[in-house]
């Protein structure tokens, strides 16, 4: 092959081969793409050995209990009997809570910034949003603790029970004493967590709408509500499911601010003002109970796993809707 | 630059010359019109008058001032603080500009296509539906009859009519464009604003959308804002010449493209700058 490619210098000057020609800084360059692949395989593996670290040390627990695990609402540490229902199910629900009540007050920040919002106010506004993401998750517990529980338990559980609790099947959402704490009172510390994040994106969304489709629908005579009822959520509909499934994601895993409020009692109860617990609150408060080889231990990183399944599912579907939404 | 020369040009002084052309009732009246961006004065003391039933053109070099005066017609500037515009904009008689009038209302009157087709992300049938069921009540059989009607006078009704609650956003630009006319025209206005609107369709697009023009003026006031000269020529029957935010000249369409008044016209249209 270098025979041919001497040809190519056509000019009398010796050439060397190109076959033969070494180029300059080739081991650095070697080095470096070695190093940026290292970088790249270093994420799957350490995301692949905390699945496998998780699973493996919660195969006892699943060995022990079986599928029975997932629904089985006891949490003994005495009789060594454990289930994870009430974590499963205080997780999603206090999640649910949370979004159901950030979502609205999204919908309302994020359309006042991009649409009525005066130039003068926009920017306190956004940064204000901005900065509440930014309070520390221990701060929001402390708060929730010291002043939400407080006014809760005195001003909004006892009327909730008195007026609803006697209505059937709703009743049972308004049942027990006035404690303060409670999966509701978790939820709404959550809600104010997640809202700077959905907001952010809902903003993003309704900042990529074209204008000129918004003052096409302008333009038929539509008022401010009738344009983002109609042109600007479903237009951004799929970024904006995204996005609370993003901020669904964050409620699940949230852990100290929930801790604080929600009782940590391992007990299924309907009732938003029981006493209850989710995954992580759980993990976090027994842990350091959790000795050894037990199978408390066990169990503790079993829940982890479920965790972890459950955060992945709702990224990757928040991940799937944001990106399909993008490419139309 | 010298100031607008003659603002008050007469359209009727110069009938004898095309009586079909320019013999019509006024449908909008702009008297000494000016429009602020913030600062910048767009546009400065415009005078002149907009057939009923007739195509006006409004031609001139990018940032002359014509699509600014498109978006006062239909109020679009209210959406926008720091836009403000003085002087008047008479509607059969009715000042437009203004705060005592809900642009709400201007824009059923006084319907817009832009540049750009913009289908609402909904199906073909609902993007016509949605214009009109902010301002009437129709029965389903009343509003199967708009939409067919619309779609048919807009001439996209053989292409879409099996495909109506499909959505909008898998037509081709031309045949979005269309339905965004058939849109416009649903909650039936008296004037129809056209900003470009051609300027974004292949050529086969552009002749359709001048054909429908040409119709549609039987029923609509028409105005057109283009950056194709020759379009203004096949399609308006006046044609005004606006130049760094003044109105240089306006005459019926054959006047200007072969005798213009002003040197500035006659050097815009022949190529000379813009």
């Amino acid at each position: 092959m270098s025979a041919t490619m001497t040809g190519l210098s056509g000019d009398g000057v010796q050439a060397v081969s190109i076959g033969a020609a070494k180029p300059v800084g080739r081991l650095a360059d070697r080095v470096f793409v070695g190093l940026l692949w290292g970088c790249g395989i270093f994420v799957l593996v350490l995301l692949g050995l905390i699945i496998a670290m998780l699973f493996h040390g919660g195969l006892p627990a699943f060995r022990a209990f079986g599928l029975d695990f997932l629904w089985t609402a006891t949490w003994n540490p005495v009789t060594e009997n454990f289930g994870a229902l009430v974590m499963i199910y205080g997780t999603i629900f206090s999640a649910i809570i949370a979004v159901v009540v950030a979502l609205p007050l999204s919908f309302g920040i994020a359309f006042f910034l991009t649409e009525i919002a005066p130039p003068v106010l926009r920017r306190p506004i956004g940064v204000a949003v901005q900065l509440l993401a930014a309070v520390p998750s221990i701060i929001y517990g402390m708060w929730g603790f010291f002043i939400i529980s407080p006014l809760m338990a005195a001003y909004v559980q006892p009327p909730l029970i008195e007026w609803l609790g006697p209505i059937p099947v709703i009743g049972d959402l308004f049942q027990g004493p006035a404690l303060g704490g409670g999966m509701l009172t978790a939820g709404l510390i959550m809600a104010v967590m997640i809202l700077p994040f959905i907001t952010a994106m809902f903003v993003e969304t309704l900042e990529s709408i074209p204008p000129m489709l918004k003052e096409s629908a302008y333009g038929v005579g539509a008022t401010t509500f009738e344009v983002y009822k109609n042109i600007s959520v479903p237009f951004g509909r799929t970024a904006m499911v995204g996005a609370i499934m993003l901020g669904l994601g964050r409620a699940l895993g949230e852990t100290m601010a929930v801790t604080f409020v929600i009782g940590n009692a391992t007990r299924l109860s309907a009732s938003l003002f029981a006493p209850g617990a989710t995954i992580a609150s759980t993990i976090a408060n027994e842990f350091p109970e959790a000795a050894q080889g037990t199978l408390k231990l066990d169990s503790l990183l079993a829940l982890g796993f479920i965790l972890f399944v459950i955060s992945f599912i709702v990224l990757a579907l928040s991940r799937y809707l944001v990106r399909s939404n993008l490419k139309s | 630059m010298t100031s607008a020369v003659d603002p008050t040009f007469n359209i009727a002084s110069s009938v004898a010359a095309k009586p079909d052309a320019v013999q019509a009732p006024t449908k909008v009246k702009v008297e000494g019109l000016n429009f602020y961006y913030g600062q910048n004065h767009a546009l400065k003391n415009i005078n002149f008058e907009i057939p009923e039933k007739r195509v006006t053109a409004m031609i001139g070099p990018s940032g002359c001032g014509k699509s600014t005066l498109l978006r006062v017609f239909n109020r679009m500037y209210d959406l926008y603080p720091g836009q403000r515009a003085e002087g008047q904009v008479l509607f059969d008689g009715v000042n437009i500009v203004g705060k005592e009038l809900d642009p709400t209302i201007v824009r059923t009157r006084i319907g817009m296509v832009f540049q750009k087709p913009t289908p609402f992300p909904m199906s073909i049938y609902d993007n016509i539906a949605f214009g009109v069921r902010l301002h009437e009540n129709l029965s389903k059989s009343k509003m199967d009859e708009r939409v067919e009607s619309c779609l048919r006078k807009a001439a996209i009704w053989d292409e879409a009519k099996d495909r109506l609650h499909t959505s909008a956003l898998g037509l081709s630009g031309g045949q979005q464009q269309r339905l965004c006319i058939a849109r416009t025209i649903a909650v039936q206005p008296e004037v129809i604003l056209l900003d470009e609107p051609t300027s974004a369709l292949d050529p086969i697009s552009t002749s359709k959308i001048e054909d429908l023009i040409d119709e549609l003026k039987q029923d609509f006031t028409i105005v057109i804002v283009t950056h194709n000269m020759q379009q203004a020529a096949r399609c308006a029957d006046i044609t005004a010449f606006f130049y760094l935010g003044e109105l240089v000249e306006v005459a019926p369409s054959d006047v200007i493209f072969t005798n213009p008044r002003q040197i500035k016209t006659r050097d815009y249209i022949t190529g000379r700058f813009g």
